[in-house]
């Protein structure tokens, strides 16, 4: 099942590749019906998913026995929901770059292979086969900015590339060092080893810088703006969506279990840092006139949310973090998605010249106001509840109640340039750039709709997501011993 | 008698070269030659590596295990590459059927490194692996650059062989032997003087390796020499090199205490050097020149490893090394081969995607395994080296190995931008003959296409196929 969900958008990958350019309409065709396709594995593994049942559909076989690698697959509660989030924005954003007419195939097959990628990390048990695919996101990401993006696509290309690398090769080190003390790549044994406090320090300092570029937190997120500003609008999804997930994933999935001491000693040392990207992201957003950017740095703000729900290491803490990564991956999403359909009509995303958008079209306006309602955390909506619980559990654990209120301010910024924004984009003056442009297609409402319908039911009745999140929670808090 | 059949990869690949030489009078001239040295490779990488492993010949002179025959296959699947790619783009305006003699003759002075475990055997088969390499190196004989930085080569070159034959005659009176196996133990308690030995040694060994600090011959030479002889020079030697010294390394090592500080101090000066004098480069021959120097230097680290820590690990250290030399090799060959189609430029490079885009993507397969990415032949060999460093207690050396690995990705990524994006600004010509500029109109070619294509499948197979590899080299984990 999980190679399936794996290599299936690996030979749609190849397949797309293959097209013929003589038919333009082949390779996106081909790529989503592979995306569909996957889409519907991962469904069909999330129904059939057991919440009590810990980790399940393990494949596990030797890979490179006399180095103790293997190719071991098995995912929790945890993994199942983000790997479903991949599945479900590729689709969306395979869709919703429909028209794109520059070199299709091997656009398409870039995303495909993107995705191949995000599903083994969330899937991958074994630290080298972790590795393999956290790096094989690198390649495709990279050409997607670079051959698809704005005027500046050369520089942020890059940027991200070695930013992203100059991360992950420290968590190569701490990986190497693991293996050496542990005696083996396998995750889940090396949860269960106990390190000696000293040595889990330094291991977590290694992975902290991978993850903390990822994430990304504050002070090392300046790739993210120019990555996002320059990538097509479906490399801002995936990379908003699900890329940097990986980063919060890699926290909960290994240095939590397996460096719980380290932790325990850093946590202080990430809850600052959680509040200040919280309280920076927003501060920063509010002085954006690019909207995309704006976007970006609100992600950077609510991933400090992730960050402090793993600082506070309790059941609601790291549950909140998980929700608030699904919530972000959707919310995000389909705010990325709808700054690129305003785009691709008017040419623009400053905010001043895209403004009144609710006189001229009105259904593309009521959804940026549904998603920047969502995204400030009102009640009901995805938003609310993960960065609720982040930070409850923040508050119940015994980190420095400071924190807790900074991160407290931080969700009023939100609030206050989400709706400053609504206010200028959505009401206001109808600008220039606005009169005269068509509203949403059924095709992108289409693309919106599964959106909308999540972020209500994630708002809504939450604990249809905590029943899959809670018991794994569960399971590796007892690991840690709390 | 069966112990010679050994020696069989070295007879098919004298009577290659031999009949190379005599390729005016096939049919068929250049091409045919250059196939028939591929075939015979080939046959002769084969036979290194289903042929019995162990084995000792004419009193220890050659001592035969399974990291020297997988040496040697590597040896001769790489010739065989390249013949097979000389075979259908030929030398740019000469003729090759020396070239391929050559080749075949340095292959055969490689393959005999690799097994010798004796001064006077290793130090003749190591000449015999250069010698050739000079002529390479100056194929062009019309070409003043190219005969400067030939000749630069060859005068270094002789220089770091007497200095090592000069280590050598310290370590043979020591010991009063030549062999490996009895200089080995008399060498222990001997202090100054077999420190001595092994430095002047390690620096012959070194300077052929492009180890910094005994690089400054290979920029300029490679500089000057026509991409296809550079993609040989720069690889098949390399691997010969790899195997001398883990071999020699393994011998010093009980007597010699301050080996793996000579390791240590190689590696650091290299992988920094190589790294970062390979950025500005705007000639990709001079660029994987200095990548070759940070190449070493991620070789030396293993071998530094290799000689801290006891066998098993230390042996997994040497077993990375051997793997690492094959694996950075592949790659690089492949990227100069294709610089020798395209141009010795990163500007020349531009829009390959959009002229050739199969050649594109094979560049961006060699180029990403050589920055260490996952799933690939350079990842892997980075990663037990790497491991094997964390194990002998190098933290800090491995950290500033990734590093520079992530320097490493700035230039390679420039020549990717240049073949996607062709917006690396026209930069003045290096000097060196493009083939438009030579008036020569390369036809496609099929038999370089396939050597190509053998290249990207061997960069995927050496990653994704650890498993037989390390069995094969008898590592048990």
């Amino acid at each position: 099942m999980l190679t399936t969900i794996i290599f299936l958008p690996l030979l749609g990958a190849a397949v797309t590749a293959l097209m013929p350019r003589s038919s333009p309409g082949a390779a996106k065709w081909s790529a989503l019906l592979f995306a569909v396709a996957n889409l519907i594995v991962a469904t069909y593994a999330m129904v059939r998913f057991d919440v009590a049942g810990g980790f399940q559909f393990t494949e596990r076989y030797d890979w490179v026995r006399e180095a103790g690698i293997q190719y071991y697959l098995s995912v929790d509660g945890i993994a199942m929901p983000l790997i479903a989030l991949s599945a479900l924005l590729t689709v969306l954003a395979i869709l919703v770059s429909w028209k794109m007419e520059r070199k299709p195939a091997f656009y398409f097959s870039m995303i495909l292979l993107l995705e191949v990628g995000m599903n083994g990390v969330f899937c991958a048990l074994d630290f080298v086969l972790f590795y393999v695919f956290w790096e094989l996101v690198l390649v495709p990401m990279y050409f997607l900015i670079a051959e698809w993006g704005g005027p500046r696509r050369q520089y942020a290309a890059i940027k991200f590339f070695l930013y992203t690398l100059f991360g992950s090769v420290f968590m190569l080190v701490g990986i190497l060092a693991l293996r050496m003390q542990g005696g083996t790549f396998d995750m889940l044994e090396l949860a269960r080893a106990g390190f000696d406090p000293t040595f889990q320090w330094w291991v977590f300092a290694a992975f902290f810088l991978g993850f903390a570029v990822k994430v990304p937190v504050w002070p090392l997120h300046t790739w993210l703006p120019d990555a996002h500003v320059e990538a097509p609008t479906a490399g801002s999804v995936l990379l908003a969506g699900v890329l940097l997930k990986m980063g919060t994933y890699g926290f909960v999935r290994s240095s939590l279990p397996m460096l719980p001491d380290a932790a325990a000693s850093w946590s202080w040392f990430i809850a600052l840092l959680a509040a200040i990207s919280i309280v920076y992201g927003a501060a920063v957003a509010f002085a954006q006139t690019d909207l995309k950017k704006l976007v970006a740095y609100s992600s950077v703000s609510h991933m400090g949310f992730v960050m402090l729900g793993i600082a506070a290491g309790n059941a609601a803490g790291i549950n909140g973090a998980v929700i608030v990564m699904i919530a972000h991956g959707l919310i995000t999403g389909m705010m990325f998605l709808l700054v690129g359909m305003v785009y691709e009509r008017t040419h623009t995303r400053m905010i001043d010249e895209v403004s009144g958008l609710s006189a001229g079209v009105p259904v593309a306006a009521g959804l940026m106001a549904f998603a920047s309602f969502a995204s400030l955390g009102l009640p009901l909506l995805a938003g609310f509840p993960g960065e609720f619980l982040a930070l409850l559990g923040a508050w119940e654990s015994d980190m420095w109640p400071g924190f807790v209120v900074i991160s407290g301010v931080g969700v009023l910024l939100a609030a206050a340039y989400m709706l400053w924004m609504v206010q200028r984009v959505v009401l206001g003056e109808k600008s220039k750039a606005v009169s005269g442009i068509t509203d949403l297609t059924r095709l992108e409402i289409g693309i919106l709709l599964p959106l909308v319908v999540l972020i209500v039911v994630i708002g809504v009745y939450w604990s249809a997501l905590l029943r899959y999140v809670d018991p794994a929670v569960t399971t590796l808090l007892k690991g840690m011993g709390a | 008698m069966s112990g010679y059949l050994h020696l069989f990869p070295e007879f098919v690949l004298l009577f290659g070269a031999t009949v190379a030489l005599f390729g005016e009078f096939l049919p068929g001239r250049d091409r045919t030659v250059a196939l028939l040295g591929a075939g015979i490779s080939t046959v002769a990488a084969l036979a290194s590596l289903f042929t019995a492993a162990e084995g000792t010949l004419f009193g220890g002179m050659l001592v035969y295990d399974t990291h020297s025959q997988f040496v040697r296959a590597g040896i001769c699947g790489l010739t065989a590459l390249w013949l097979l790619w000389l075979a259908g783009r030929g030398m740019t305006g000469e003729r090759s059927r020396e070239a391929t003699a050559l080749a075949l003759f340095s292959s055969l002075g490689g393959v005999l490194v690799a097994a010798s475990a004796e001064f006077i055997t290793m130090f003749m088969a190591l000449e015999l692996s250069t010698m050739p390499a000079y002529v390479l190196m100056g194929y062009r004989r019309d070409d003043i650059r190219g005969l400067e930085g030939a000749l630069k080569y060859f005068f270094l070159s002789m220089l770091t062989s007497l200095i090592m034959l000069y280590g050598l005659s310290f370590l043979y009176g020591l010991s009063g032997s030549t062999l490996f196996a009895e200089v080995a133990p008399a060498l222990e308690g001997a202090g100054t003087l077999a420190l001595a030995g092994a430095v002047l040694v390690m620096a012959g060994l070194f300077a052929k390796m492009s180890a910094a600090p005994f690089h400054f011959w290979a920029p300029d030479a490679y500089a000057g020499a026509p991409a296809a002889s550079v993609a040989f020079v720069s690889t098949v030697p390399k691997i010969a090199g790899a195997a001398v010294l883990v071999r020699l390394a393994t011998m010093l090592a009980p007597g010699v205490d301050q080996l793996a500080t000579l390791f240590v101090i190689g590696a650091l000066a290299s992988m920094l050097l190589g790294n970062l004098a390979a950025l500005p480069q705007s000639d990709v021959r001079r660029l994987m020149a200095y990548s070759g120097v940070a190449h070493t230097g991620y070789l030396l680290l293993g071998l530094a490893a290799g000689v801290s820590i006891n066998a098993p690990a230390g042996d997994l250290a040497m077993l990375a090394v051997l793997l690492y030399a094959v694996a950075y090799s592949v790659p690089s060959m492949a990227i100069m081969l294709v610089v020798a189609e395209e141009g010795d430029s990163v500007a020349s490079l531009a829009n390959l995607a959009s002229r050739r885009p199969w050649a594109a993507w094979a560049m961006v397969v060699w180029l990403v395994s050589l920055i260490g990415i996952p799933p690939l032949a350079g990842f892997f060999g980075k990663l037990y080296l790497f491991g094997a460093g964390v194990t002998a207690g190098y933290e800090w050396l491995v950290v500033i190995a990734v590093l520079v690995s992530v320097v490493s990705a700035g230039y390679y990524f420039r020549i990717v931008r240049s073949m996607f994006f062709g917006t690396e600004s026209t930069e003045a010509d290096s000097g060196g003959i493009t083939p438009a500029a030579s008036g020569i109109q390369l036809v496609p070619s099929r038999l370089a296409a396939a050597a190509l294509l053998i290249a990207v499948a061997a960069t995927f197979a050496i990653g994704l196929a650890g498993s037989p590899i390390l069995r094969y080299l008898g590592y048990a984990g």
